[in-house]
C-alpha cells in the first residue's frame, strides 16, 4: 500500500512540475480493488507514454479478460477489450495491417498461460512488433480467486481449497524459450522501474515480453502479497553485454524476483521486415 | 442445330493422368464455346494408388448442375472404373484398355461388367502410348484421342489445347502427349465401327469470349484482392485451404499482409484486430475451424469490428468427411455462437456467385461494421466452371466505411444509436476520434454498461441494421413468375440452387407447373419474398444436401406450412435428377 501511495505523491509532484502525463489518462475511474497492483502499472503506463510522446491516437491497447482486460478503459486513446486470453491474436492482427500503429497488448496470468497459453509461442517466434504487458498476479481476479497457471504449488485457492496440485510456470523462461526478442520483468510496486521498462520494451523492434509482478489484495493473502514483494523483489541489474540466452535462462531459473530487461535480440528483424524481406528476394 | 449434353468421366488411379486428361478436355471444349462444368474427387489419401474421378458436363446451353450420370466413362484402370460403371447411363459408352500391361483375370476387365444397353469400345491404350513414347504414361492422351476420333471432333485444336496444357514442359513432355493423342485418334479412326449416337459433327458455336477456367476457391482469392483485402490470415483446412494457398502469393503483391496462424481462433481474432485497424481483412475456414471461431464470431457483432469468415462445408459433424460436400453447416451459421447475435450470412449459389458474394461481404462487413459469413461447399470450392471475366466492383463497394464527422467529433460517440443501426466509426490514427470497443454490453461510448434499458437499446440497434441490409441483398431467383399459381415450388439455397433450377425447368417441359425460388442472402432472410412465392404454390419442395433439413426447418418457421422435404448426404453434388424424379411424384 506505501509503494502505491508513493506512487501517487510521485505523480502529484511531477504534475506540479508541469510534467503532464494526465493526457493519457481516461475519465474512467479505475473499477479495481483499492490498493491493486494494476494502478502502479497504469501509472508505469501513462508515464513511459508521456516520455515516449507518443501520441494518444496512434496507442492502441488490446486486451483480453479478466481485471487487467479492463486496462484499455483506464488509457486515454484507442482500446479493445476482446476475449478471454486473446489480446495476442487480435493485437498481431492490427499491428499487421496498420504497422503505424503501436500496439500494446495486456493479458492477465489466466489470459496469457491459460486459456490463451497456445498463442504466446507463435507471437515470439514470429516476433510480431507488439509489447505484451503480462499482469501476473498468479491468481484469477475476475472470478474471485481460483488458480492460475502461476499459482504456486500447494497454494490454497477458491478451486483448490486443499492446496494447488499443478506445478506453476516459468513465464519469462518461457519467453525465452519461445524465442521472444525482448524478455523483461518489472514490478507493480516500481512504477519508475517498470515505467523505464515498458519504455525499452516499445522501442524495441519485435515482439516484446514483459512480466509484470503484482498482487492482487482481494484474493491472495499469502504469496504475491504487497509485502512479500516488497521483501523480494529486487533489481536484476544486468549489464547489456550480460542480456544473453545463457545468462538470461540462468536467471529465470534463479531469480523469481529479480526485475530488469533479461534478454534483448536487436537484429532480429521483426514479421513486417522478414516478410518484406522474402517477397523482395521471391 | 442439335444441342450437345454430354457427361464425361475418366477413371484411373492416382498419378495416371486422370485428373489432367479431365482438365484438357474442359479447357478444349471452353475454347469451342461450350460450357463445361468439371469437378474431380481423388483418393482421400496422398500417396498411393487410390481412385481418381475427372467428371465433366459439356453443353451447348446454359448448365446448371454437373449432371448425375455419365453418357461416357473412359476406364484408364480396371479395377476402378468396374465400381464406377454405376453412374454410368443404362445406354452409356464405355472406353476402355483392350490389351492391358498384364492380361486380365476372368471379372478383372471392366469389359466384362458392362450391363447390356452399355456400347463398349475397346482401345489398346497401353500398348497405343508405348507405341507413341515407350512407356505408359500416355495412356490419358490415347483415351482422349480416341473419343476425339468416336465424337468427330476436331483434333487439331484438341492437340493445341495439349500443347498449351504442357507449355511449360520440356518438349519431349509435350511430343510424347500429342503423339499418344493422335496414335489414339488414328487407330481409333481405322479400327473401330461407331454404333453410338454421339457425334460433334457441324456443331460450330460462336466463337467464345475470352473465359476463366476456374473453381470457387480460386474466385473467392480472386474477387477478395479486386475487393482491396489488405489482410488475411487462415489455418490450413481442407476444402479452404487453396484460398489461403493463393492470397499468400498473390495478396503482397498487392501491398497485403498474409498471416498463417497457429490455429483458426487466433486467425479470426488477427482478422478482427486487422478490422478494427480499418482494414479489409477475411480467413477461410470449413466446419471444425468455424466452430472453434464460434466466440470471435459474438465479438465482430459486438464490438461492431467488420470480419468475413469463408466457411467451405464439408460432410458431417466432427471432423466429418472432409472430402466430401454437404450443406450442413446451415444452422451454425446463421444461428450458431451464443446470445442474440444478428450476423449476414451470404450463400453463392454457382461457381461465379462466388466472386459476387465476396465483394459483398467484404463491402457489407466494412459499411455494416459486423460479421460476414459465406458459406461455400466443397462442392462449389473445387468444381470448375467457364466464366466470363468477372467485371470489378465499382468503387462504392471499395470503399464503405461510414466515417465520423465534425459534429460527431464534438462528442464522439463511436455507439451512437441510430436510425439504421450504422454508427460512424473513427479509425485508430484519428485524432478526437478515440473509443474503447468490448465485448461486454456497452453505452454509446463504448463503456460497459448492463442497464436494463441500455441492453435492450443496443440489442435494438444491432437488429435494425437487418432492415437496410436486406435492401442491399440480391433479389432472389425466382425461375417463373408469370403466374399467379404453380403445382409446385422447389425452394433451395446454396449449391443445390443451381439443379433445383434446372430439375424445374425439366418439369415444365413435361407440363409440370413449377417454379423455383433460392436467396443468396440467408441471414438476414428475405422472408417477405419467400412468403409471395410460398402464397402463390400449391406444395412447396425444399431440397437440401443434409439430413435433419436445416433450412426446410428454418423456411417452415417463416412459412407457418408444411413443406415437402428432399435430403441427400451422399457427399455427391445435387443432382437435378433427383429433385425432377421427386417432383413427378409429388
Ligand atoms: C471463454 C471464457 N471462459 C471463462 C471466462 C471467465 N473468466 C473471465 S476472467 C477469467 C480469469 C481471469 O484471470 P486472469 O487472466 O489472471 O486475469 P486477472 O483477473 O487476474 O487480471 C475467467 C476464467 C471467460 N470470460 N471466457
Ligand atoms: S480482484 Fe484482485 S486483481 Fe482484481 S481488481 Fe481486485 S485486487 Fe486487483
Ligand atoms: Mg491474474
Amino acid at each position: 500500500m506505501e509503494v502505491i501511495e508513493s506512487a501517487y505523491l510521485d505523480e502529484k509532484i511531477e504534475t506540479v512540475r508541469g510534467i503532464d502525463f494526465l493526457q493519457y489518462r481516461s475519465q474512467d475511474l479505475p473499477t479495481w480493488c483499492p490498493g491493486c497492483g494494476y494502478f502502479g502499472i497504469v501509472d508505469a503506463f501513462y508515464k513511459a507514454c508521456r516520455e515516449l510522446n507518443l501520441k494518444q491516437e496512434n496507442i492502441v491497447t488490446v486486451s483480453g479478460i479478466g481485471c487487467s482486460g479492463r486496462t484499455p478503459i483506464f488509457i486515454n486513446s484507442y482500446g479493445f477489450h476482446t476475449l478471454h486470453g486473446r489480446s495476442i491474436p487480435v493485437a498481431s492482427g492490427l499491428k499487421l495491417a496498420r504497422e503505424d500503429l503501436t500496439v500494446f497488448a495486456v493479458a492477465g496470468d489466466g489470459d496469457a498461460l491459460g486459456i490463451g497459453g497456445g498463442h504466446l509461442p507463435h507471437v515470439a517466434r514470429k516476433n510480431i512488433n507488439i509489447t505484451f504487458l503480462l499482469f501476473d498476479n498468479s491468481i484469477y481476479g475476475l472470478t474471485k480467486g481460483q488458480s492460475s497457471s502461476t499459482t504456486p504449488y500447494e497454494m490454497r485457492t477458491n478451486s483448490h481449497p486443499v492446496g494447488n496440485p499443478d506445478t506453476p510456470l516459468n513465464p519469462v523462461k518461457l519467453a525465452l524459450a519461445y524465442g521472444a526478442s525482448f524478455v523483461a520483468r518489472g514490478y507493480a510496486g516500481d512504477p519508475r522501474g517498470l515505467k523505464q521498462i515498458i519504455k525499452e520494451a516499445t522501442l524495441h523492434q519485435g515482439f516484446s515480453f514483459v512480466q509484470i509482478l503484482t498482487p492482487c489484495v482481494t484474493f491472495d493473502k499469502e504469496n504475491k502479497t504487497w509485502k512479500n514483494l516488497k521483501e523480494k523483489v529486487h533489481d536484476l541489474n544486468l549489464r547489456n553485454e550480460e542480456k544473453n540466452m545463457e545468462t538470461a535462462m540462468r536467471m529465470a531459473e534463479n531469480e523469481p524476483y529479480g526485475v530488469g530487461t533479461f534478454f534483448q535480440d536487436k537484429e532480429r528483424p521483426h514479421y513486417q521486415e522478414i516478410l518484406r524481406n522474402l517477397n523482395k528476394a521471391d | 442445330m442439335k444441342d450437345i449434353n454430354i457427361v464425361i468421366e475418366i477413371c484411373g488411379s492416382a498419378g495416371e493422368g486422370t485428373i489432367s486428361a479431365g482438365e484438357i478436355t474442359s479447357r478444349f471444349m471452353s475454347s469451342q464455346g461450350f460450357e463445361i462444368m468439371s469437378f474431380d474427387s481423388y483418393p482421400a489419401e496422398i500417396r498411393g494408388f487410390g481412385k481418381c474421378v475427372a467428371h465433366t458436363r459439356i453443353s451447348s446451353r446454359q448448365i446448371y448442375s454437373p449432371g448425375k450420370l455419365a453418357d461416357v466413362l473412359i476406364a484408364l484402370n480396371d479395377k476402378h472404373a468396374i465400381s464406377q460403371l454405376s453412374t454410368l447411363k443404362e445406354n452409356g459408352i464405355l472406353i476402355y484398355d483392350s490389351q492391358p500391361a498384364r492380361p486380365h483375370k476372368e471379372d478383372e476387365s471392366v469389359a466384362g461388367w458392362a450391363k447390356p444397353g452399355m456400347i463398349s469400345y475397346g482401345i489398346p491404350l497401353n500398348m497405343l502410348a508405348h507405341k507413341a513414347s515407350g512407356n505408359a504414361r500416355g495412356m490419358n492422351m490415347v483415351a482422349l484421342g480416341a473419343l476425339a476420333a468416336l465424337f468427330y471432333v476436331d483434333k487439331s485444336p484438341f492437340t493445341d489445347s495439349i500443347k498449351t496444357r504442357y507449355a511449360k514442359k520440356k518438349q519431349i513432355v509435350i511430343d510424347s502427349n500429342v503423339n499418344s493423342f493422335l496414335e489414339g485418334y488414328n487407330w481409333t479412326k481405322e479400327n473401330i465401327k461407331k454404333i453410338d449416337p454421339h457425334s460433334f459433327k457441324d456443331i460450330t458455336l460462336p466463337k467464345p469470349k475470352e473465359k476463366l477456367i476456374i473453381n470457387g476457391n480460386q474466385l473467392v482469392a480472386r474477387a477478395a484482392l479486386d475487393a482491396d483485402l489488405s489482410f488475411y490470415a487462415g489455418y490450413p483446412i481442407t476444402p479452404a485451404t487453396k484460398i489461403m494457398e493463393i492470397l499468400s502469393r498473390e495478396l503482397p503483391k498487392h501491398g497485403g499482409v498474409l498471416l498463417q496462424t497457429e490455429d483458426e481462433i487466433s486467425a479470426i481474432g488477427a482478422v478482427i484486430g486487422a478490422g478494427f485497424g480499418g482494414k479489409r481483412a477475411m480467413t477461410a475456414t470449413s466446419g471444425p475451424g468455424f466452430a472453434l471461431m464460434t466466440e470471435f464470431t459474438g465479438l465482430s457483432v459486438m464490438a461492431e469490428v467488420p470480419a468475413v469468415i469463408i466457411n467451405s462445408q464439408r460432410a458431417g459433424p466432427s471432423t466429418g468427411i472432409p472430402t466430401k460436400t454437404e450443406q450442413s453447416d446451415f444452422n451454425s451459421a446463421v444461428l450458431g455462437g451464443t446470445g442474440d447475435c444478428p450476423r449476414i450470412v451470404l450463400a453463392p449459389a454457382d461457381t461465379k456467385s462466388c466472386y459476387e458474394a465476396t465483394v459483398l461481404a467484404l463491402y457489407l462487413a466494412e459499411k455494416y461494421q459486423t460479421l460476414v459469413v459465406v458459406l461455400l461447399d466443397f462442392f462449389l470450392s473445387n468444381s470448375i466452371r467457364n466464366i466470363n471475366i468477372p467485371e470489378k466492383p465499382s468503387s462504392e463497394y471499395l470503399d464503405a466505411n461510414i466515417a465520423p464527422d465534425k459534429n460527431d467529433f464534438k462528442d464522439y460517440q463511436r455507439y451512437k444509436i441510430t436510425k439504421n443501426g450504422i454508427s460512424p466509426r473513427a479509425i485508430p490514427g484519428t485524432p478526437g476520434g478515440m473509443f474503447f470497443s468490448t465485448g461486454l454490453e456497452h453505452d454509446a461510448y463504448g463503456r460497459p454498461n448492463y442497464s436494463e434499458a441500455g441492453h435492450t437499446a443496443m440489442t435494438q440497434k444491432r437488429f435494425a441494421k437487418f432492415n437496410t441490409v436486406l435492401t442491399e441483398a440480391p433479389a432472389p431467383e425466382i425461375s417463373a413468375n408469370d403466374r399467379d399459381e404453380f403445382d409446385i415450388g422447389v425452394i433451395s439455397w446454396g449449391s443445390s440452387a443451381g439443379a433445383a433450377h434446372e430439375a424445374v425447368m425439366s418439369a415444365q417441359k413435361e407440363g409440370i407447373n413449377a417454379s423455383s425460388f433460392s436467396s443468396m442472402m440467408l441471414s438476414p432472410f428475405p422472408e417477405k419474398a419467400l412468403i409471395d412465392f410460398s402464397d402463390k404454390c400449391k406444395k412447396i419442395l425444399i431440397p437440401e444436401l443434409n439430413f435433419s433439413g436445416q433450412f426446410a426447418g428454418f423456411a417452415t418457421r417463416i412459412l407457418k406450412r408444411s413443406v415437402e422435404r428432399l435430403n441427400f448426404i451422399t457427399g455427391r453434388p445435387m443432382a437435378s435428377e433427383d429433385i425432377l424424379q421427386k417432383m413427378r411424384e409429388m
